[in-house]
């Protein structure tokens, strides 16, 4: 009895996250890692053909070779 | 493509002190254990000190890898992923240091107290009363840095690396406080609120999931990132990747009771956690194979990148461990290797294999990027490392193996009159060998572990900081 909650919470919780998701929108999240890497996601797409809606983040401040501990 | 900036710099000075903190408490914790595996090969090496036995440094040595090396690892791990994949600045710059200084103060009370014989004796809970409340402290200041960075983040998806952290992080905390709640008698002495059994069982209930999401979700974590990322692939089934999530947290959680089989847990339990044990072997593979076929398409890439072979041959060893662990949890292959070497010989597959490869591996995509280098000081030595790596780990394994079916065998043998064959010191005399090669291999591994540490010192120390203030973009 235990077990088949279980399975049916797994089931249950794995469509949950999986609902209203296109193959477009895994692939967007899938690729993720690369959006706020510019170069590497130029890479990325001349590799699988898969467009990176990429970001930068500003450049960070000059301190001691950005290097504070 | 089109870029867009997010308007502020990622917080990467708390990410720089827990690497530097993993590699710190990764030479000492396994220097730590370099020197118990000698005592058990060459017995004056217990110096005949009581801080200084093997009772005592044993869960020293746990304690500072597991603690201060795996979990310094997934501190920085978890808090350059999170930013990255949210893009946003980590939440509260001053509660992130509180979470670095604190955790750092947790292993020295480890690193103080253990030596002194100040123990609950709960295997990798050993910190007693007023360290675990500390502990319990610093890791609520961890969710909410965590978890507040990832409301505020710019993405509309939350990254499946970010559910394994965040997994992790929730699950221990229940684990944590469960199993520690006692009654204190002083500040260093406390009784637990359990007795007999249930106190055995929710020892192992947090013993096996100190494995399960203290050695595996968070590395799980670290693995969708990582992989993907120094591959240049996206993961290979993202649906996969959800479904081995839910898989893998959902079942871990029942295993624990293998750990107890033969003993005066009810039997329904021991069966229950081994059932559980062998299930666990789908999501286990599941992710281990999602993370290899990331690969596809870019396997050439192992010839000439170490990160990378660091990376998947962790995966390869995180595959071997979770079939042989479901496979030790079965009753009867449980009555030969439970109590011997086998078992030290299957925890250390995973924690050098997995879990120290895949941080080796992470750290050396990490730490150019967060001192602002373009790359590791040398690439020979990460090469040199990865096979110091390989070698020890094989060797250790090995002599395990051999060790725990000897033991095994030698103590169930009997004679035809119903006595013992050997006697418990035959049995330790025929692990000897075992014990020496084991200690070959610890060496090897540490001297890997102290290459990486040299490697690291000469990346971050800066010769020309006007290269490095232009090296050290955030991107």
């Amino acid at each position: 009895m235990w077990s088949f909650l279980m399975v049916v919470c797994l089931y249950g919780a794995v469509e949950y996250c999986l609902r209203g998701q296109s193959e477009e929108t895994l692939d967007e999240a899938s690729l993720i890692p690369f959006a706020d890497d510019p170069e590497v996601a130029r890479r990325v797409e001349l590799a699988t053909g898969k467009q990176i809606h990429a970001v930068a983040a500003e450049q960070a401040r000059p301190g001691w070779g950005n290097l504070d501990m | 493509m089109s870029t867009a900036t997010i308007g502020q710099a990622y917080n990467y000075k708390v990410v720089r002190q827990f690497v530097i903190a993993t590699i710190v408490w990764g030479v000492v914790g396994m220097a730590m254990g370099v020197w118990i595996a000698s005592q058990l090969v060459w017995p004056e090496m217990n110096l005949d000190l009581p801080w200084t036995t093997f009772g005592r440094l044993r869960p020293l040595h746990t304690s500072l890898v597991i603690f201060g090396f795996a979990g310094s690892a997934q501190f920085a791990a978890s808090y350059y992923t999170v930013q990255r994949t949210c893009q946003v600045r980590l939440f509260s710059d001053k509660l992130a240091a509180f979470t670095f200084w604190g955790w750092q103060s947790v292993i020295v009370i480890m690193l103080i107290s253990l030596p002194l014989g100040y123990t609950t004796t709960k295997e990798y809970a050993e910190i007693e009363f007023s360290g675990a409340v500390w502990m319990t402290v610093v890791w609520v200041a961890y969710a909410i840095v965590f978890f507040t960075t990832v409301v505020r983040r710019q993405t509309r998806h939350i990254y499946v690396g970010n559910w394994f952290f965040g997994a992790f992080i929730l699950v221990i905390a229940m684990l944590h406080v469960v199993n520690h709640l006692a009654i204190p008698v002083d500040w260093f002495k406390s009784y637990p609120v359990y007795s007999g059994a249930t106190d055995a069982m929710v020892q192992w209930w947090y013993g096996h999931n100190a494995v399960g999401f203290f050695l595996t979700t968070g590395f799980l974590g670290m693995m969708y990132y990582f992989v993907p990322k120094q591959v240049g692939r996206p993961v290979y089934s993202y649906r996969l990747s959800i479904v081995h999530f839910w898989a893998l947290i959902t079942l871990y959680i029942w295993a624990g009771p293998h750990h107890l089989h033969y003993t005066a847990l009810p039997d329904w339990a021991q069966s229950l956690g081994m059932a559980m044990s062998l299930i666990l072997l789908a999501p286990s593979w599941g992710g281990m194979i999602n993370g290899m076929m990331t690969l596809s398409g870019a396997w050439h890439k192992l010839r000439s990148d170490p990160i990378l072979r660091f990376l998947v041959l962790s995966l390869a060893f995180y595959g071997m461990s979770t079939f042989e662990g479901p496979m030790m949890a079965i009753k009867t292959v449980n009555a030969l290797s439970h109590y011997t070497d086998w078992t030290i010989g299957h925890v250390h597959a995973g924690a050098l294999g997995w879990v120290a490869m895949i941080t080796f591996g992470s750290l050396y995509h990490m730490i150019p990027k967060v001192f602002g280098r373009q790359q590791m000081h040398s690439v020979t030595l990460i090469n040199l490392h990865f096979w110091l790596a390989t070698i020890g780990t094989v060797l250790y394994i090995a002599s395990m193996w051999v060790n725990g079916i000897t033991q095994g065998l030698m103590w169930r043998a009997i004679n035809d009159d119903g006595t013992l064959t050997y006697s418990f010191v035959e049995a330790l005399q025929a692990s000897h060998p075992g014990f020496v090669v084991r200690f070959a291999g610890g060496v090897l591994f540490l001297s890997g572990m102290l290459l990486m540490a040299y490697n690291t010192w000469r990346t971050v120390r800066v010769a020309d900081l006007r290269v490095a203030q232009l090296d050290a973009r955030i991107v």
